[in-house]
C-alpha cells in the first residue's frame, strides 16, 4: 500500500466518487499483498508471526475512512525496502544518467561559425571630452564657492516638517500642549459647501437644542452659611437642623421597613407546635374520609349545570314585537333629545356661567401644571435604573468646629460634591459600581508549604 | 372599512427616543466609549414624558437618548478614533503576549490620539458661551491638580490641570477680578467677575484627600479631558485680552523677582518655571509693556429721570469695586509657615498687596521675615516668641473677611490668640426683613464709613466693665437707630404721655410756653402725602385683592417678627457668653 493510494487521498477530489476510488485501490493493494505473501520465501517483519497468520481469513476489520487507520494498518514495508535499495545503489555506483545536458540548453547555444564583432562602444565613453570639461568647470566653481543650480534647488527645497505629524498625534493631556485663539480665527472656505460636506471636510451642524442645559441648577452650589469653618451661631444651628431633618427622614424609612418586617413573637414555633404539625393528619383520619365521600356528589351536580343550555327559537311574532318596541324606544329618545335642545334655549345664561366656570377651572389647572413643571426643572430626572441619591450633608457638630484655620478638619470631599452635582444636573445618569460576580466557586486548597507549618 | 391597521410604537414618541444599548450598537462602540463620547459631545440622556409608550409597552427602567442626538453623533470623527484605539489596544496586547518588543515600540509610537478642539468650537460657538460654562471646568481642574500622583488618573492630566489652574490664577491676579472668598468646611469657594460673568469655583484644601470609593473616576477623567481643553483656550483668550504673553512668562524687569540662587533646591530646571509661576508672587510679562494702565471710565450720557438714578447707583457700585481692587495696595504681608500659602498669596496679590514667605516653605519668596517694611504678619498659632513692633500679627481670617467686606477691617478682633468673629458667607444675600447677624450689620456700617457706637462701646467695655447696664441700654437705642425719622414723633408722644400722666395724677398745670416756629419739612410732607395715598389705595382695593394684599403683608410681618426673635435670642446668647467670660476672668 502505496504511494499511489496516498496521493489520491491527498488530492482534492471530493465526495463518494473519491471514496469509491480509494477503496477500489485499497482492495487492489490488499490483493497484491496477499499474492506476495503466499509466495515462497516471503519474510515477514515480525519473526513470531508466520506468513500464514497475515493472510488468515479472520482479517482485522478496520474503518478505512480515518487517516489514522491508514497509517496504522497499511503496510508500507515493501515500498520502504525498494527505496532503501535504490539509495543503496546510488551510494555505491553513483547516479545513473545524470551528466547529459538538458535539451533546452542545447537549443539556445550559439551555433554560428562566424565570430561576433567586437563592441567598440563598450570600451569608449560617449561625450568624454565634454564631461571632463564640465567636471573641470564644476571644480573651478566649487572652489569659488558657487553652487550649481540643481544642488541649489535641492537646498532650497521646502523643509518638510517631520515633527508636524508628531504634534498631530500628541496626546490630548500633554502638559506642554499649546493653545491658540479658537474663537478669533475664521475658518477659510475651501470650496463649495456640497463638496465639503460630501468629503467630510465640514462637520455636521450641531442642533441648537443641544446647547440647552438639561437643568436650571447652577454648576457650583455654594454651601449654606452654616458650613463656614467658623460659622455664625444661628446659621450653624440652621444647618444642623437641616441635617437633623434629613437624618430623621432616613430613620423613618428604616423604621418603616423594620415595622413591615416585624412579626408576632407568639407566632414563633415552639416544641409543641412543631410536634402538632408533625402529627397533623395522622390522628383525625375519620373526619377527612367523610369529607372525601361528600366531594364527588357535588361534582356530579356541577356537571349537570354546566351543560350547554339550548335556547328556544324565537317565533315570527316575537321578532316583530321586538322590532316595534325598538323603533318605539328610538323615537322616544329622539323626541326627548329635541325637547331638551329646545329647553336649552331658555337655559342659555346658566350654560354660559357653567362654561365660564369650566374655563376658569382649566386655567387654574394650567397654572398649577406650569408651576409644577417649573419646580420639576430643578429636580434631578429619573435617567436610568437608579434614582438620584443626594450626598450626605457636610456638617460639623459644635464640638467639632475648629478654633482656627490651622486646626480645621475638612469635611466631605469636593470630588464627591462634583460628581453628585453632575448627576443632579442630569449630565450623567446615576450608576452603581458593577459588582464582581464570580462565576465559579473558589476552592480552598492548603498549600503544601503552609500545611507543613500548621 | 378603510386603511391598514395602525401598528403600535411606529410613530410618535416611541420613534423619537432610543435606548442606550441600541444607541451603542448603532454607533458600534463599547459602553465606556459610548459614555465618553456622550460626555465629550455634550449629549445627555433624556427622561421621556411617557415612558411606557417610548419603551414599547414595557415599564423597565432604561436610559433613553433622543434619536436625533444619536444620529448627530454618527457624524463625529472621534468615533473612528475610538475604534482605532480599540484595535491599537488589541494589537499591543498581542505583541506583548508574543514578547515582540520591537512591535510594541512601533505600536506605541503610532498610538492613535484625538483632539477636542473642534468639539470645543462646536459646543461653544462664542467666547462668552465658553466663559459661562467655565465654572465646572475650573472646579474640575483645581480638584484634579490637587490629586496625588497615584494610579487614579494619568500623571499628565494632573500636570496639565496644575498648569491651567496656575495660568487662571495668574490671570485673576493681573486683572484683579476676584470678588468673594468663602472658607467652608468642604473647601474654599472663590468668585470672580470676568468680562461681566460671575464665575464661582471651589478649591479643596490642600491635604484633605480621602478618595471616595463610589465615584466613577473614568467619568470624571473624561469630563476633565474636555474641560482642560476648554480652559486652555479660554486662558489663551483672556491673556490676549490683557496683552499678556501666553504661555505666561514672568516679568523680568519687575522688582519683586524671585532670587535665582535658591532655585535648584526646590525643583528640576524643567519644573522650576511652573513652580515659580505657581508661587504667584511675581507679575507676568506683557506683550506691550505699558507703563500706566488706563482706568476705564464709565461713559456719561446726559439722560434724565429714572435712568440717571440707575446710572448713579451703577457708578457708585463701580467706584466701590475700584476701591476694592486696591484694597491691599501698599501693604506688605508675610506668611508664617502654618497658614495656607497658596490661597492667601492668591488673594493678597489679587488686591494689590505684596506677599512673601519663608524661603524654605516654597520657591518664590521675595523678602525675608526680618524686613522692616512688613505691615502685616499672618500667623496661625497661639503665640510667637519674637515680635516686631512695627507690624500687626494677625490671624489669616482677617484677609478673607476684608475681601468680603470690601474694606480693611479693624485688626484688633484678629490679633494673636483672640477668639475670632464668625466667618460669614459672602454668598448670602439678605432680603428685606430677613435676620441679619450682628457681625454683618457691623461690617455694613463700616462699609458706609461709620464707626459704629457699638464698637466703641465694646472697646470701652473692655476697659470699664462696671458700667455695663447703661451700655446695654445704649445698645438698645443703637439698635433702634435705623428709625431716626420717627424720632420726632416719639418725642412728641413722650410729651403727650407726660402730660397725661400729670393729668391723671391730678395736678393740672396750665402754662403758657413761648411759641415755636413750626418748620415745615418739605420732604416730610411729601412722605406723608405718599403714605396717605397708599392708605387710600388700600382702602379702594377690591375684596379679592385686599385679601391677597393682607396675606402678603402678614407674611412680611411674620418674617420681621422671626428675625426680631432671632436677634433677641442672639443677644441673650451673647449676654450669657459675656457673663460667663466675666466670671471666668474673676
Amino acid at each position: 500500500m502505496t504511494p499511489h493510494f496516498r496521493r489520491i487521498s491527498e488530492s482534492n477530489s471530493t465526495g463518494s466518487q473519491k471514496r469509491a476510488c480509494v477503496f477500489s485501490n485499497m482492495a487492489a493493494a490488499r490483493r497484491l499483498k496477499r499474492v506476495a505473501v503466499s509466495q515462497p520465501g516471503f519474510l515477514t517483519l515480525n519473526p513470531k508471526v508466520g506468513p500464514t497468520d497475515l493472510v488468515s481469513s479472520r482479517r482485522k476489520r478496520v474503518n478505512k475512512n480515518k487517516k489514522k487507520n491508514w497509517n496504522k494498518y497499511s503496510d508500507v514495508q515493501d515500498v520502504e525496502e525498494f527505496l532503501e535499495d535504490v539509495r543503496h545503489q546510488e551510494r555505491t555506483t553513483g547516479k545513473g544518467k545524470s551528466s547529459r545536458p538538458l535539451r533546452i540548453d542545447l537549443i539556445l547555444q550559439h551555433d554560428s561559425r562566424v565570430a561576433p564583432p567586437k563592441d567598440v562602444l563598450a570600451y569608449q565613453k560617449p561625450n568624454a571630452k565634454k564631461l571632463r570639461r564640465a567636471a573641470e568647470r564644476a571644480e573651478k566653481l566649487a572652489a569659488k564657492g558657487v553652487v550649481p543650480r540643481s544642488k541649489k534647488r535641492l537646498l532650497n527645497r521646502p523643509v518638510v516638517d517631520r515633527t508636524s505629524k508628531k504634534t498631530e498625534t500628541e496626546a490630548n493631556n500633554n502638559p506642554e500642549r499649546d493653545f491658540y485663539d479658537i474663537w478669533g480665527q475664521e475658518t477659510k472656505d475651501l470650496g463649495e459647501p456640497w463638496y465639503l460636506q460630501q468629503t467630510r471636510k465640514k462637520l455636521v451642524k450641531r442642533p441648537e437644542k443641544l446647547n440647552e442645559k438639561p437643568s436650571v441648577l447652577p454648576a457650583v452650589e455654594v454651601i449654606a452659611p452654616g458650613g463656614s469653618y467658623n460659622p455664625d451661631f444661628f446659621s450653624h444651628q440652621e444647618l444642623l437642623r437641616e441635617a437633623h431633618e434629613v437624618e430623621v427622614k432616613k430613620k423613618k424609612v428604616e423604621d418603616k421597613i423594620e415595622r413591615q418586617l416585624a412579626y408576632n413573637k407568639e407566632d414563633t414555633a415552639t416544641e409543641e407546635t412543631i410536634l402538632r404539625e408533625q402529627v397533623e393528619g395522622l390522628v383525625e383520619e375519620s373526619e377527612e374520609e367523610e369529607e372525601k365521600e361528600d366531594a364527588p356528589k357535588e361534582d356530579g351536580e356541577e356537571v349537570a349545570v354546566g351543560a350547554i343550555a339550548v335556547a328556544d327559537k324565537k317565533t315570527e311574532r316575537q321578532r316583530k314585537r321586538e322590532k316595534a318596541e325598538k323603533m318605539k324606544e328610538q323615537q322616544r329618545l329622539a323626541e326627548r333629545r329635541q325637547t331638551e335642545q329646545q329647553q336649552q334655549l331658555f337655559q342659555l345664561r346658566s350654560i354660559k356661567t357653567s362654561i365660564k366656570q369650566q374655563e376658569e377651572k382649566t386655567q387654574v389647572r394650567q397654572k398649577r401644571r406650569k408651576a409644577k413643571e417649573e419646580a420639576q426643572k430643578a429636580q434631578p430626572r429619573r435617567l436610568g435604573k437608579l434614582k438620584f441619591q443626594p450626598q450626605d450633608m457636610e456638617v460639623q457638630l459644635s464640638d467639632e468646629l475648629a478654633g482656627s484655620l490651622r486646626q480645621l478638619k475638612p469635611e466631605g470631599s469636593v470630588l464627591m460634591d462634583r460628581f453628585k452635582s453632575l448627576q443632579k444636573r442630569n449630565l450623567i445618569e446615576p450608576r452603581e459600581r458593577a459588582k464582581f460576580k464570580r462565576r465559579l466557586k473558589v476552592k480552598y486548597v492548603e498549600k503544601r508549604a503552609f500545611k507543613e507549618i500548621s | 372599512m378603510g386603511g391598514l391597521q395602525k401598528k403600535k410604537f411606529e410613530r410618535g414618541s416611541a420613534t423619537n427616543y432610543i435606548t442606550r444599548n441600541r444607541a451603542r450598537k448603532k454607533l458600534q462602540l463599547s459602553l465606556p466609549d459610548f459614555r465618553r463620547l456622550c460626555i465629550l459631545k455634550g449629549i445627555y440622556p433624556h427622561e421621556p414624558k411617557h415612558k411606557k409608550k417610548v419603551n414599547k409597552g414595557s415599564t423597565a427602567p432604561r436610559t433613553f437618548y433622543l434619536l436625533k442626538d444619536i444620529r448627530f453623533l454618527l457624524h463625529e470623527p472621534i468615533v473612528g478614533k475610538f475604534r482605532e484605539y480599540k484595535i491599537f489596544v488589541r494589537k499591543l496586547k498581542k505583541a506583548y503576549g508574543k514578547t515582540e518588543w520591537s512591535a510594541v515600540e512601533r505600536l506605541r509610537e503610532n498610538k492613535p490620539t484625538y483632539k477636542l478642539d473642534h468639539i470645543i468650537k462646536e459646543r461653544y460657538p462664542t467666547f462668552i458661551d465658553a466663559l459661562r460654562d467655565i465654572d465646572d471646568a475650573l472646579c474640575m481642574c483645581f480638584l484634579f491638580s490637587t490629586f496625588a500622583r497615584t494610579g487614579k488618573c494619568h500623571v499628565q492630566t494632573i500636570q496639565l490641570c496644575k498648569r491651567l489652574t496656575v495660568e487662571w490664577m495668574n490671570y485673576v491676579i493681573t486683572s484683579r477680578s476676584l470678588r468673594k472668598v468663602f472658607l467652608s468646611i468642604k473647601g474654599i469657594y472663590y468668585q470672580a467677575e470676568v468680562m461681566g460673568q460671575l464665575i464661582t469655583w471651589v478649591v479643596p484644601y490642600q491635604f484633605s484627600h480621602d478618595h471616595p470609593v463610589d465615584v466613577d473616576y473614568r467619568v470624571m477623567a473624561t469630563f476633565t479631558e474636555l474641560y482642560t481643553t476648554l480652559l486652555g483656550f479660554v486662558n489663551f483668550r483672556l491673556y490676549n485680552s490683557l496683552n499678556l504673553v501666553y504661555p505666561p512668562k514672568l516679568d523680568s524687569n519687575a522688582e519683586s523677582e524671585p532670587k535665582e540662587e535658591s532655585e535648584d533646591d526646590y525643583a528640576m530646571n524643567s519644573e522650576s518655571y511652573l513652580e515659580k509661576l505657581s508661587a504667584l508672587s511675581a507679575s507676568l510679562a506683557r506683550v506691550v509693556s505699558s507703563a500706566e494702565e488706563e482706568e476705564a471710565q464709565l461713559d456719561h450720557f446726559p439722560t434724565e429721570g429714572i435712568r440717571s438714578a440707575q446710572m448713579e447707583a451703577r457708578e457708585k457700585e463701580l467706584k466701590q469695586q475700584e476701591a476694592q481692587k486696591k484694597l491691599f495696595e501698599g501693604l506688605k504681608f508675610y506668611l508664617n509657615r502654618e497658614v495656607p500659602r497658596e490661597s492667601l498669596a492668591f488673594i493678597i496679590r489679587c488686591f494689590g498687596g505684596q506677599v512673601s514667605w519663608d524661603k524654605s516653605v516654597c520657591i518664590g519668596s521675595t523678602y525675608e521675615m526680618t524686613d522692616e517694611t512688613i505691615t502685616h504678619h499672618i500667623i496661625d498659632r497661639p503665640s510667637v516668641d519674637k515680635q516686631y513692633i512695627n507690624r500687626y500679627y494677625i490671624q489669616p481670617q482677617w484677609v478673607y473677611d476684608c475681601v468680603n467686606a470690601k474694606v480693611l477691617l479693624p485688626v484688633e478682633d484678629y490679633f494673636l490668640g483672640v477668639t475670632l468673629p464668625p466667618h460669614l458667607s459672602p454668598f448670602v444675600e439678605e432680603k428685606e426683613g430677613d435676620y441679619v447677624p450682628p457681625e454683618k450689620l457691623k461690617i455694613m456700617a463700616l462699609q458706609r464709613g461709620e464707626k459704629t457706637g457699638n464698637e466703641q462701646e465694646e472697646e470701652e467695655e473692655e476697659e470699664e466693665e462696671e458700667e455695663e447696664e447703661e451700655e446695654q441700654e445704649e445698645e438698645e437705642e443703637d439698635d433702634n437707630g435705623d428709625e431716626e425719622d420717627d424720632e420726632e414723633e416719639v418725642a412728641e408722644e413722650k410729651n403727650l404721655k407726660k402730660m397725661e400722666e400729670q393729668r391723671s395724677q391730678g395736678k393740672v398745670i396750665f402754662k403758657v410756653t413761648p411759641g415755636k416756629l413750626k418748620v415745615e419739612n418739605k420732604a416730610r410732607l411729601e412722605q406723608e402725602e405718599k403714605a396717605e395715598e397708599k392708605r387710600l389705595a388700600i382702602m379702594m382695593m377690591k375684596k379679592k385683592e385686599k385679601y391677597l394684599y393682607d396675606k402678603i403683608m402678614f407674611g412680611k410681618k411674620r418674617k420681621v417678627r422671626e428675625a426680631n426673635k432671632l436677634a433677641a435670642k442672639r443677644k441673650a446668647h451673647d449676654d450669657a457668653e459675656k457673663a460667663k467670660k466675666k466670671k471666668a476672668r474673676k
